[in-house]
């Protein structure tokens, strides 16, 4: 088993920190998020992302806004609600405990 | 070569070849039973659709109106299989896949009620099998539907063109499923027929197996309705306007009026409507007798030739008394001054008289009213009588 396979689970599990992430610093509609990932370890599909948002904003962690287009149809435009950029805040700090575990263990 | 099909996402019509849709039908099928249980399924399918209603209109331009199946398979790729994110991710295909059982699930198996649909029917067909799939879809005698088309044709010339028109537009029954379905059961009403319409354009319904996701394309259908019905009521408003502005300037220009203008213009009306009435004697006597007024059709031309020969003759002597026709109404125009009230006077003059010879010989007038009734049924009988030897 590669590192990549092993942690599918774990990188699946971080996706809506990285999109709570993404999202917080400007609205966004997909294929900008996609973008954003699509460089990193994280990069991800439509399949998968609209899904996610549609949970995000079941929980209101999220929410969107129709926008014009220059070409097409108006598409959806995300924000983070106020519940959101709590729990952004919450997620980032526990995963900097993660990460100091991580760096500190066997030591 | 291959077969286009049209499909309706997300208000936009685009054309698929048929295998880049069953393709997309699969995919649009597989995500539906992904999210089933998922609250926003109708909502995440409805991003989705929009998503590659995006990748579609990048691909396409003023010179390229389909999407191929190379492209949609490339665009499922870029996609990716849709996850439910509460649920297990899916597993490596198989259980997810749908079967070829799914595909027109929603229309009844079995055949009975198989919901009737316009199809162009190649088997017996004359030219494009129109006619035949008409006769079908409507359950009538195929010699009447095309009866009517020639009878279109020759009076307006409008016959041949719906004929093409409908040549174009009504896809050809093939596979056995669509023949049945040419003929179908149930009743044919207008409502019926609407609800089929909309059946046949909303392809992507059948994509979906359940009331949710109908009921969202229903509302997007019921939306884009509104939007051509404004449309429709701007060009009725427009063209009434225009309609308005003819009529107007037709009383208000009568440059002027000769006295028996109107019987010149009923003189020749009559004279037009006798030589059509005749024309269609001749037609009628070549198709059943082989003969014009006793007068064969020389050896060596076509039936068909005759008939279009004696269509153009009928035209060509009608056409002066159109023209002269035309000259009257829109040249002169029928004004109000004193000819017209002279004209008005002999008019009525005419109808008294014309009351008081049917009042001094009404068994001469029934008798011949009877007598053309019984024509008209002998004539369609031995024109039907002539069709069926052909």
């Amino acid at each position: 088993m590669s590192i990549n396979e092993k942690f599918t689970a774990i990188r699946k599990g971080l996706l809506e920190f990285l999109v709570l992430k993404i999202v917080s610093a400007d609205k966004v509609y997909v294929a900008d998020i996609l973008k954003a990932l699509s460089e990193t370890e994280f990069s991800t599909q439509e399949g998968t992302l609209y899904p996610l948002l549609s949970k995000m904003r079941r929980e209101e962690l999220v929410d969107y806004e129709w926008k014009e287009s220059e070409a097409g149809p108006p598409r959806k435009y995300y924000e983070l609600t106020a519940k959101g950029r709590e729990q952004l805040r919450e997620t980032s700090e526990y995963w900097q405990r993660i990460v100091g575990t991580v760096k500190n263990l066997g030591e | 070569m291959n077969k286009v099909t049209t499909i309706n996402l997300n208000g936009n019509a685009y054309q698929l070849e048929e295998s880049g849709f069953e393709a997309l039908r699969s995919y649009l099928d597989s995500a539906a039973q992904r999210l089933e249980g998922n609250p926003d399924k109708d909502e995440i399918i409805a991003d989705i659709e929009c998503a590659i209603a995006d990748k579609f209109r990048a691909l396409l331009g003023p010179h390229k109106t389909v999407v191929v199946a190379a492209e949609v398979a490339t665009i499922i790729a870029e996609m990716g299989p849709v996850q439910d994110p509460s649920g297990p991710a899916p597993d490596a295909q198989g259980a997810g896949a749908p079967g070829p059982g799914a595909q027109g699930g929603a229309s009844a198996p079995g055949g009975a009620s198989v919901p009737r649909r316009l199809y162009k029917i190649k088997d017996g067909a004359m030219i494009g099998g129109v006619c035949s799939g008409l006769a079908a879809f409507f359950g009538i005698d195929v010699s009447i539907v095309r009866i009517l088309f020639a009878f279109l044709t020759i009076v307006w010339g409008f016959g041949l063109l719906l004929y093409i028109l409908m040549l174009f537009l009504i896809p050809s029954a093939v596979t056995p499923a669509e023949k049945a379905a040419a003929f179908g059961g149930g009743p044919s009403t207008a409502e019926e027929f609407i609800r089929r319409a909309k059946e046949g354009y909303y392809e992507g319904m059948r994509t979906f197996h359940d009331k949710g996701a109908h009921r969202e394309w229903k509302r997007r259908f019921k939306s884009e309705m509104r939007g051509w019905k404004t449309d429709f009521q701007r060009e009725v408003r427009a063209n009434r306007a225009e309609w308005a502005q003819n009529w107007s300037r037709y009383w208000a220009e009568h440059p002027q009026y000769h006295f028996g203008a109107s019987f010149t213009v009923t003189l020749l009306e009559v004279f037009s409507l006798v030589v059509t009435l005749l024309c269609f004697y001749a037609v009628y006597s070549l198709f059943v007798h082989g003969s014009v007024f006793g007068a064969h059709l020389p050896g060596g031309i076509p039936l068909w030739l005759g008939i279009v020969g004696v269509v153009l003759l009928c035209k060509l002597v009608t056409s002066p008394a159109k023209a002269m026709r035309r000259a009257y109404r829109y040249g002169g125009g029928y004004g109000v001054g004193c000819a017209a009230v002279w004209d008005t006077f002999l008019g009525i003059g005419a109808v008294i008289l014309a009351l008081w010879f049917v009042g001094h010989n009404p068994a001469g007038v029934h008798d011949a009213l009877h007598d053309a009734a019984a024509g008209l049924h002998r004539a369609l009988d031995s024109i039907r009588d002539g069709w069926n030897k052909r």
